[in-house]
């Protein structure tokens, strides 16, 4: 077995602040307090400007899957009439309006007063629709527009001039979309929206995501990779969740310490590393022992994570105008990560600043770029292995067959490759 | 049996092999534009001098080539789509993408991609007609923008001038196919149905690939020979879920003596509502944003209130909803219209594209029986 690393420091005080605040939260609603229930591409600044409390959808049905609970939930929706085939990740929490099931994680969602999701899928919208139904729920919709023709090289380009590479339609419709939201809000909840406090959350989430981009860039450049991606997972994540806070901004920032100071103190996460490989798609939340065992066999480490490289590129947004920086940074955000040529393009600038040798490639059923992401990687001559799996479904993922067939991969095509071409460092012995 | 009327015969010639419809009016010398999904605003297209065509899956054509693009998570009628696309059948002059429904934006971005990589150099050109339908005056202004930019494109494209009187003609035609296509429901809804679910489908349909005063036309003669047509009996379906671009389902279903007399999709009922009226760009927009409700686009609380007018209207013994494999969206409007529908109602879930299933026919049957022993129905 692999040797478990010690936690890191950051890690351990997302967890506690997560807690803690998820207590929090709990009693505010208790109180009375709205209570919003937000998806994870949504502008949850608004709420955070007005102080109204809210649960990342996404997060909620991670810490779900995280203690292998979805089937109960999804059972719940199928006897209350609702498929559970159908958008099975974000349809988690809706299970819990209906019935709240024995001995849930957290004890359990508490029940929102406000959802809010934009209208990008069929079957996700309708999700909305369904807690809309529910006494004393308002779903507010986000319209979801799309570009005919977009400008490559997004990352270079969204923190200054999001306004070219959006586009005007786009960016008018959803600074509408928000200022709708904001009267709405106003309306309901009776909480106020004040420009200085907003504009303080847009500044804090600058600068959080600037924290995250230097530590992208430490851990891409430094051989060996100084720290596991999945030990970084709540280090980046948490803050994430609770971005606009000052305990967020600086929880960015002790994470980029802590990293630094690993990398001084010549700290890797396998100090042995002769291939450096990427992770591409959702984590397998369930099995995070499955990245070890490649370090074993062939000093294979995962250095990239999507959830620091997407919070270092993904989020940045400058300008005086503070609510259209923010339309800027949900009008295209989920074509960032899905939709070529943005999706493809992004990958491959990532794989390069990260040195890869190999992408294992994770692609549901539900592909969306996932043959342009491959096909852009290999034509760059980067070797990719598709591994075919749903991380909410275990039922589908075979542990052993896996493992062989990335096996394989790597002896084939990642190592004889990588050994080819002149090594800038001498790898540590083991 | 009396025999099929000639009208009838014609619009389904069309219907059955549309490529072929395309190829003739490419022979003609008049340049072709797919249109995939029912947001491409056709008025536009036709006022350029190009022909719209709808763009039709078909359950029979081989999927593989474009599953390797677009995986096999997605609504199978788009990827056959794009797998007729792959073919080269149908010949086009350009494509037009609407975002519909979430699998026509996903072949859109598929579309561009495969045209900027080089990797099928026989795509044609394609651009995105992003129409959007929250229903709100926000939602109205962008669709503007949309609009006028693809009226721009289309001008530039086809090198005329959209001036008023291109426009209010383009308006004109297409809203008399329209008004006849909505006339239509009165021959099925009938005590005695004188035109059966396919057969309507079918009359729809091959619009997809006739101008809009052939198809009018067409409409027509068909409409004017309703004393001399046959009637029909049998237990009274309304087909919702799913959009059908095909006439199987409905064949199988009706071959075992049931009559759809209503559904509301795109390809069928819902496809002609509501007319444009004025030949302007906010006209359009407001028409296309607030065409009739789809299971892709629109709220459960607004199928729901669609199931109730439709029952009012077509008097079904039974509501069925089809959800095709990938296209889930229906299964969660199915408990809402449930309760809207005040009939009973089933849902087949998991279907595969273009086929009934084995399971559906007896579903159907037990559910008529229920309701007949339970006295639910007339
Ligand atoms: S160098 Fe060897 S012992 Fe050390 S972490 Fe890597 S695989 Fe494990
Ligand atoms: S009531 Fe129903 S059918 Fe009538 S316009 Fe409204 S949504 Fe459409």
């Amino acid at each position: 077995m692999a040797r478990r690393n010690k936690l890191l420091a950051s890690s351990i005080e997302a967890t506690r602040y997560q807690r803690e605040w998820f207590a929090g939260l709990r009693e505010a609603v208790a109180g009375g307090a709205p209570l919003a229930l937000v998806n994870a591409d949504a502008p949850q600044e608004i709420f955070r400007a007005m102080g109204i409390p809210y649960v990342v959808n996404q997060w909620w049905a991670s810490v779900v899957a995280a203690k292998r609970r979805t089937g109960e939930y999804l059972r719940t929706l199928r006897e209350n009439g609702y498929p559970d085939y159908s958008e099975q990740y974000s349809a988690t929490s809706l299970a819990s309006v209906f019935a709240e099931i024995p001995d849930p994680p957290w004890n359990g969602l508490p029940r929102p007063t406000i959802v809010l999701g934009d209208t990008t899928g069929d079957a996700s919208r309708k999700v909305f629709d369904i807690w809309d139904e529910q006494d004393g729920i308002a779903y507010y919709p986000l319209e979801s527009a799309a570009a005919d023709t977009v400008p490559v090289n997004w990352w270079e380009l969204m923190p200054d001039q999001w306004e070219t590479v959006i586009g005007t339609a786009r960016l008018d419709l959803m600074v509408a979309e928000l200022e709708g939201l904001v009267r709405f809000l106003e309306t309901t909840t009776g909480r106020v929206f004040r420009e200085s406090r907003f504009r303080e959350v847009m500044a804090l989430i600058n600068e959080q995501e600037e924290w995250n981009r230097r530590t992208r860039d430490l851990i891409a450049r430094t051989r060996p990779v100084p720290l596991r991606v999945d030990d970084s997972i709540s280090s980046v994540m948490v803050p994430q969740w609770h971005r606009g806070t000052v305990w967020a901004r600086d929880a960015a920032r002790r994470f980029h310490d802590e990293v630094a100071a690993r990398v001084a103190a010549g700290e890797a996460a396998c100090p042995g590393e002769r291939l450096r490989l990427m992770w591409i798609g959702r984590g397998l939340w369930y099995d995070m022992d499955f990245y070890r065992y490649f370090e074993e066999r062939h000093g294979a480490v995962f250095v990239w994570s999507m959830y620091l490289a997407i919070a270092a590129d993904g989020y940045i947004r400058h300008g005086d105008d503070p609510m259209r920086a923010l339309a800027a940074r949900f009008a295209a955000f989920s074509d960032q990560l899905y939709r070529p040529p943005w999706s493809n393009e992004w990958y491959l600038k990532e794989a390069r600043l990260h040195q890869v040798d190999g992408v294992v490639h994770l692609v549901g059923e539900d592909a969306r770029s996932g043959w342009f992401i491959t096909e852009t990687l290999e034509r760059a001559g980067i070797p990719v292995f598709e591994l075919r799996v749903d991380n909410v479904d275990q039922r589908a993922y075979d542990l052993t067959t896996v493992r062989a067939a990335v096996d394989d991969w790597l002896t084939d095509r990642v190592a004889g490759r990588a050994s080819k071409k002149p090594s800038p460092h001498t790898p540590s012995a083991p | 049996m009396s025999t099929t009327p000639a009208a009838l015969k014609e619009l389904r010639d069309a219907y059955d092999d549309r490529p072929a419809a395309i190829r003739r009016r490419r022979a003609a010398g008049a340049p072709v534009v797919g249109c995939v999904g029912a947001d491409v605003p056709v008025e536009l297209v036709t006022a350029a001098g190009a022909l719209p065509v709808r763009l039709a899956g078909d359950p029979a054509r081989d999927r593989a080539a474009a599953d390797r693009y677009l995986g096999t998570g997605l609504d199978p009628a788009a990827r056959s789509i794009l797998a007729g696309l792959l073919s080269g059948e149908p010949e086009l002059d350009l494509l037009l993408i609407s975002n519909d429904c979430a699998a026509s934006l996903r072949l859109f971005y598929t579309v561009r991609e495969l045209r900027r990589l080089g990797v099928e150099p026989s795509l044609p050109r394609t651009h995105l007609v992003d129409v959007l339908h929250l229903p709100h005056r926000t939602t109205t202004r962008y669709n503007r923008v949309r609009l006028a930019e693809t009226k721009e494109l289309l001008e530039r494209w086809s090198g005329r001038r959209i001036g008023e009187s291109e426009l209010a003609k383009a308006v004109r035609q297409h809203d008399e196919a329209r008004r006849r296509i909505l006339a239509l429901r009165r021959l099925r809804t009938a005590d005695r149905p004188a035109l059966r679910g396919e057969d309507a489908l079918v009359a729809i349909g091959a619009g997809a690939v006739l101008t809009p005063e052939e198809h009018a036309a067409l409409l027509d003669r068909l409409m004017l020979a309703d004393a001399g047509l046959p009637r029909y009996d049998g237990p009274r379906l309304y087909l919702t879920g799913s959009a059908h671009d095909g006439p199987e389902v409905y064949r199988a279903i009706e071959a075992a003596g049931y009559l759809i007399v209503a559904d509301d999709h795109d390809w069928g009922d819902a496809l002609a509502g509501p007319l444009v009226g004025e030949p302007t760009l906010d006209a359009l927009a407001e028409r296309y944003q607030y065409r009739a409700p789809t299971a892709a686009r629109s709220s459960v609380r607004v199928r729901a209130d669609q199931t109730a007018a439709t029952v009012e209207r077509s008097h079904p013994d039974l509501l069925v909803c089809y959800v095709r494999d990938r296209d889930e969206a229906p299964a969660w409007d199915f408990p809402a219209q449930r309760r809207a529908a005040g009939v009973p109602a089933v849902i087949l879930e998991h279907r595969r594209y273009g086929e009934l299933g084995e399971d559906a026919l007896p579903i159907i049957a037990d559910a008529l029986r229920t309701a007949r022993q339970n006295g639910e129905t007339g």
